[in-house]
């Protein structure tokens, strides 16, 4: 089986899943070693971008998936109709940077930085399946800490969280995105 | 006349002081305490003016904001060398600004990406069920039962003419709706969660009583609720048969 086959396979079960396909996964079914795995996926990836496919394989963390490309959202709107969506407030947003950079970490942190309280934009940020518990810290009355998930990564276009830009004052953060496409 | 304003909304005292701050052009590390204090307390004015409610929180940064003000004019006492090193309430004051200020045009990124990647499309999974489809009819169907069954068909039938001779005051009976069908939906979601894969049958046994037919109807439309939600997927071998219930994300097969 050549390099082709196997990427021909794996995006056919990326195709059939849907999700987001765990990368152990696909080792198992196509009984190779997770590194050339990794390496196999790397290649796939820049194959469609390189011939700018009109799907792309997006990574986030140790998950593969099809995705479109929000370049063409235009067209595919045109098809399925305008897509309302629902922005987050400024106040969400504050609390899912303080959250993102600051994971894990618990409302108090977050009421200290904001300097308001945070409970209504932590459920309104879990509810959206952007945040979620991650654990509890080990002082009196055992705050949970609260962390960001894969679909948050996802939703912002970010394969891991290390992808974030920098936190620096003064300097507009959106000159130094990461971008997973 | 009545009229409305509309003011700009602050997500807090902080974003009230880096507006403030803004507007009269300085740098955080700049910034005239007695001027914000006075601009501070102004604005909270006008908010009291136009009946908006002002937060604890825009009322404590009142009091932190005159604290300072007033630690400046009383001259400093001599530092005492035994004392550990006083916090300066005012650097204390910046150095939030100024963190928070991080965090609120993070927040602005956030918004963009958010944006542009919301135009990102994904496809549901594929609802495969690899179980092999069964026959309709089971191999243990014989011309005896299939007899059997008509006879009951018939006895039916003649049961239901006699019932038509007599006719029966029909009385029915409301009564108070003992399950509510939002219990019912929270308690199969916490159910489901638990086990990923369970049937509809099963899940009736649950409890040393029979269920009344209120009972099973609402926890059939309690189903419906979560099908609905996209949180479970059903499957049916054939007609009458019961019903599987599978957690939708789990690998089914």
């Amino acid at each position: 089986m050549d390099e082709r086959e196997r990427m021909a396979i794996v995006e056919s079960i990326l195709f059939v899943s849907g999700d987001p396909v765990n990368i152990r996964d696909i080792a198992q079914i196509l009984d190779m070693d997770l590194r050339l795995v990794r390496k196999l996926m790397e290649k796939m990836t820049d194959c469609h971008s390189f011939e700018r496919r009109g799907l792309q394989v997006i990574r986030v963390n140790d998950t593969y998936q099809l995705a479109t490309r929000p370049e063409f959202s235009t067209y595919i709107e045109k098809y399925i109709g305008q897509q309302s969506m629902q922005v987050l407030s400024q106040a969400c947003l504050e609390t899912l940077a303080v959250i993102a950079y600051r994971q894990p970490v618990t409302k108090s942190d977050m009421e200290a930085i904001r300097g308001v309280k945070c409970d209504h934009t932590v459920t309104i940020l879990q509810n959206r399946g952007y945040i979620q518990e991650v654990d509890r810290l080990d002082t009196p009355g055992r705050p949970y800490l609260y962390g960001t998930t894969d679909l948050f990564l996802r939703s912002f276009g970010l394969s891991s969280i290390e992808n974030l830009p920098p936190l620096d004052p003064g300097q507009d953060p959106g000159q130094s995105g990461a971008d997973n496409s | 006349m009545s009229y409305l304003v509309k003011l700009d909304q602050f997500e807090g005292p902080l974003d009230l002081l880096l507006h403030l701050i803004s507007k009269s052009k300085v740098q955080i590390e700049d910034v005239s305490i007695t001027e914000i204090t006075e601009q501070y307390l102004e604005t909270l004015h006008t908010m009291k003016q136009f009946d908006i409610e002002i937060a604890s929180e825009f009322l404590i940064m009142a009091s932190t904001l005159l604290y300072i003000k007033s630690c400046l004019l009383i001259p400093k006492s001599k530092p005492d060398p035994e004392e550990e090193e006083e916090t300066d309430p005012k650097q204390e004051l910046i150095d939030r600004l100024q963190e928070y200020r991080k965090y609120k045009e993070a927040g602005n990124w956030f918004r963009k990406r958010e944006v542009y990647y919301s135009r990102v499309f994904y496809k549901l999974p594929e609802e495969t069920s690899v179980e092999e489809r069964k026959e309709f009819l089971s191999p243990d169907v014989s011309p005896a039962l299939l007899c059997r069954t008509f006879m009951e068909l018939l006895d039916h039938v003649k049961n239901r003419e006699k019932r038509k001779e007599k006719p029966v005051p029909v009385v029915h009976e409301i009564k108070r709706d003992p399950v509510l069908l939002k219990e019912r939906v929270t308690q199969l979601r916490d159910y489901i969660g638990q086990c990923a894969r369970t049937t509809f049958f099963k899940m009736l046994q649950s409890g040393d009583r029979d269920h009344t037919k209120d009972e099973i109807i609402v926890t059939f439309l309690a189903l419906l609720v979560l099908l609905k939600e996209n949180d479970i997927v059903l499957q049916q071998e054939y007609p009458f048969e019961d019903i599987q219930i599978i957690r939708k994300g789990v690998v089914y097969g």
